[in-house]
């Protein structure tokens, strides 16, 4: 049985949060000589050491599980399937695999490229469409 | 049929949601911003970059440590896993020998890791240890503190005794969940003992075979408590293992940074294995 909902709403909700929270941090750079040192700690003497570009990463994360809960809530069931793996494979299953795949993408581009990670980003991005379609 | 979705249900999960977030997330979301900084104390950071996974990935000492881990798990588990089937398979069914065999496995499954470590200490010492003492009198040169081969061989036999038990009596639940009418057939068709073994015996145990191996490879792939006792990571580095190397970068030479980035790596092999293995056994549950 498909569910069709009405997932414009959610989605729209989801990233009004998403880049308002993305414009809250924003504000929280600190600019010691007019310009923001994008990469100084956000909380000055705070224990948990936040910068702008690890708070993006987890509001990003969240952001990820966000939309893939907006989906889950659009199509409910999580669209179970055998794919290339010849398991069967939920969108959550199919979403952990590319993530702890992008994970070792990357650490394998720091290792055998380089600290220049705009490439990794891009081919862990095929990577997860892959796993998306085929898994 | 149609299908209701109640979400109130959500609302149970709420407080291990809130209990996982402060023991799990939290601490991760703390060890994802050290990895990319540089502290001298007093919470004050510097940007690093991925200067330090960089440093992680090309250092020797990183790889040098994931290896001895990786041998020492495939040692333990082809210790331990055939010895396991062996002693369960040669434990009573029946009879006041079940307790007693039970009991006696269960006993070094109880004594705490760091308990373990130091009765081993003691132990394979060559001047009160009952072990080192009488190895030493047969004309061996034992001695773990100085030679990094008897430290392996004092390291691995500590964890076979600790840990066998469970191997053991994984597999006999396994053996005991077997019906009479299996054996009784074999018996008619004239089966062999390794006949019965093949193809009755290790099928019935496959799945908790399975979990065993998960168990035993996790825990001994994480290791820490047994080896820095007794050994403390040596001779020199010898049986420094990934724990170890992560405790002394972090705690010893206080380098925060670069003990959040092997933090990192280290959660990452041990997501992925354990992905692997559940993914293994759940597909495996399914075919049954």
């Amino acid at each position: 049985m498909t569910v069709s909902r009405r997932w414009v709403m959610p989605l729209v909700v989801v990233l009004a949060v998403y880049l308002a929270a993305t414009g809250l941090l924003a504000t929280l750079v600190p600019a010691p000589d007019g310009a923001r040192d994008w990469t100084a700690p956000l909380v000055a003497g705070g224990w948990m050491a936040w910068t702008f570009p690890t708070a993006m990463f987890f509001l990003t994360i969240l952001f990820i599980l966000s939309l893939m809960a907006v989906w889950e809530y659009a199509s409910p069931g999580g669209n179970p399937r055998v794919g290339l793996l010849r398991f069967e494979t939920t969108r959550g299953d199919r979403l952990f695999v590319s993530l702890l795949g992008s994970a070792f993408i990357h650490l394998a581009w720091l290792g055998l490229v380089g600290p220049s990670l705009w490439w990794a980003l891009a081919l862990s991005v095929v990577y997860a469409v892959g796993v998306f379609r085929y898994v | 049929m149609e299908r209701t979705w109640n979400n109130k249900a959500w609302f149970l999960v709420l407080p291990v949601l809130v209990l996982v977030a402060f023991s799990a997330v939290v601490p991760l979301m703390t060890v994802v911003n050290y990895s990319v900084q540089d502290t001298f104390g007093n919470n004050q950071f510097f940007w690093n970059g991925v200067d330090w996974y960089q440093e992680l990935l090309a250092s020797d000492r990183f790889w040098e440590s994931m290896l001895r881990n990786l041998i020492f798990s495939a040692v333990i588990l082809a210790i331990e896993v055939p010895l396991g089937i062996f002693i369960a398979l040669n434990m009573p069914r029946s009879g006041w020998g079940v307790p007693v065999c039970l009991v006696l496995m269960a006993l070094p499954l109880l004594v705490p890791w760091n308990v373990v470590g130091t009765i081993w200490q003691v132990f394979g010492r060559g001047d009160i240890g009952l072990l080192g003492y009488y190895v030493n009198a047969l004309g061996i040169d034992y001695n773990y503190v100085q030679d990094p081969f008897d430290a392996w061989v004092t390291v691995i036999v500590m964890d076979v005794w600790h840990w066998t038990s469970l191997v053991v009596l994984l597999c006999y639940a396994g053996l005991v969940s077997i019906p009479d009418a299996f054996y009784q057939a074999a018996k008619i068709d004239g089966a062999s003992r390794w006949a019965i073994f093949r193809y009755i015996q290790l099928p019935k145990m496959q799945r908790v075979l399975l979990i065993a191996v998960l168990l035993r490879f996790m825990d001994s792939f994480m290791i820490y408590t047994e080896p820095f006792v007794v050994t403390g990571g040596g001779p020199g580095n010898s049986t420094t293992f990934l724990s170890i190397d992560l405790v002394k970068m972090a705690l010893g030479e206080f380098n925060l940074g670069q003990a959040a980035a092997m933090s990192l790596v280290y959660f990452l092999i041990i997501l992925l294995l354990s992905w692997a293995f559940y993914t293994v056994m759940t597909n495996y549950d399914a075919e049954r």
